[in-house]
């Protein structure tokens, strides 16, 4: 999966799902500080991700997450690594 | 409410108190998906049984402790079954090893702990992450009165059930705000194989305020009513069904 369309698959699940404007959506912003999220939270995005983008991903390396960036870093290494694999 | 493509798993559902709860969950309009892992004989019966009274259910065979293959079944399943959305799980497998402590093994005491408290912790990880998506569902967690109070003999089960009671109230906590419902309920002596051998059974009735053993029905109907609205306002609770043995 190219990494834009991970980016606007994510965005497009966060805004649907948790009422966030697609402009606060950028790779800097800080999941818990700048989206507001909590860490139930974090486990429902993890789950819509998930559903989405049919990538599974490690919940160890999902508990390393903290900006939206390291978000679509590690969709994209997952979905990448499925492709190999 | 229409229960017709909700699905509620029991996990160990061929037999005992899994086989009543199984049946009620049927009667109650629920699509049940009967988890077996050795006695696929017991659960095609009880799946034949449901079927013939109008109801629906399945069968799906994987062990408890084994969370690939826990994991690897249900996505099966639900890949396979587009139409079928799950709402409930009840984490009724376990097993039994008593000894007492001086005379446990190793794998007497892990055995018990890792197919009564892993295998339920599988189940509801895996669960509760569906439910999340659909912010509605049940989880309810066969719990034991010698979790509640001990008993010697059984420190292995004693303190997996233990656990699971805990596990109850902390997932309870964590998934509460999106209307998702944990609890337990902790049956005492029960007409099953796990109690057929229970040494002194008669002595020990006159402890019990009711003066009998329960049937495993009398357990699924606990269930039922933690499964439906009328417990909607109730999450993170163990109640015990055990003829007044202890009071909780």
């Amino acid at each position: 999966m190219e990494k834009q369309l991970i980016v606007d698959g994510i965005n497009e699940t966060l805004s649907e799902e948790f009422e966030l404007g697609i402009d606060k959506l950028t790779p800097d912003a800080h999941l818990f500080d700048d989206l507001g999220l909590d860490s139930l939270d974090a486990v429902d995005m993890l789950v819509h991700i998930e559903d989405k983008t049919g990538v599974k991903m490690d919940v160890e390396q999902f508990q390393k997450v903290k900006t939206l960036g390291d978000v679509y870093d590690l969709v994209a290494e997952v979905s990448s690594q499925s492709k190999l694999n | 409410m229409s229960l017709n493509n909700k699905v509620v798993i029991v996990t160990g559902g061929s037999s005992g108190l899994g086989l009543a709860i199984s049946k009620r969950m049927a009667k109650d309009g629920y699509q049940v998906l009967i988890n077996y892992n050795s006695n696929e004989e017991g659960a095609a019966r009880c799946r034949d049984e449901i079927t013939k009274a109008g109801g629906r259910a399945s069968i799906i065979q994987f062990n408890v402790s084994d969370r690939e293959q826990v994991e690897a079944s249900l996505e099966k399943f639900f890949g396979e079954n587009s139409d079928a959305q799950l709402y409930g799980l009840i984490n009724n497998a376990g097993i039994t090893k008593d000894t007492l402590v001086g005379l446990m093994s190793d794998d007497d005491f892990k055995d018990v702990i890792e197919t009564n408290l892993y295998g339920s912790f599988y189940l509801m990880r895996w669960s509760v992450k569906k439910m999340l998506l659909k912010k509605e569902g049940f989880v309810i967690n066969m719990a034991s009165l010698s979790g509640q109070v001990g008993n010697g003999g059984q420190a292995n089960y004693a303190a997996s059930k233990a656990g699971v009671i805990a596990m109850t109230k902390s997932l309870a906590n964590e998934v509460g705000r999106r209307g998702i419902r944990i609890n337990c309920v902790a049956p005492g002596i029960i007409e099953t194989k796990m109690t057929e051998n229970i040494p002194f059974l008669e002595e020990m009735k006159k402890n019990i305020p009711l003066r009998r053993i329960g049937k495993p029905e009398e357990v699924a109907s606990v269930v039922s009513f933690l499964a439906s609205t009328e417990a909607s306002y109730m999450t993170g609770q163990t109640l015990s069904v055990n003829g007044g043995l202890y009071f909780s």
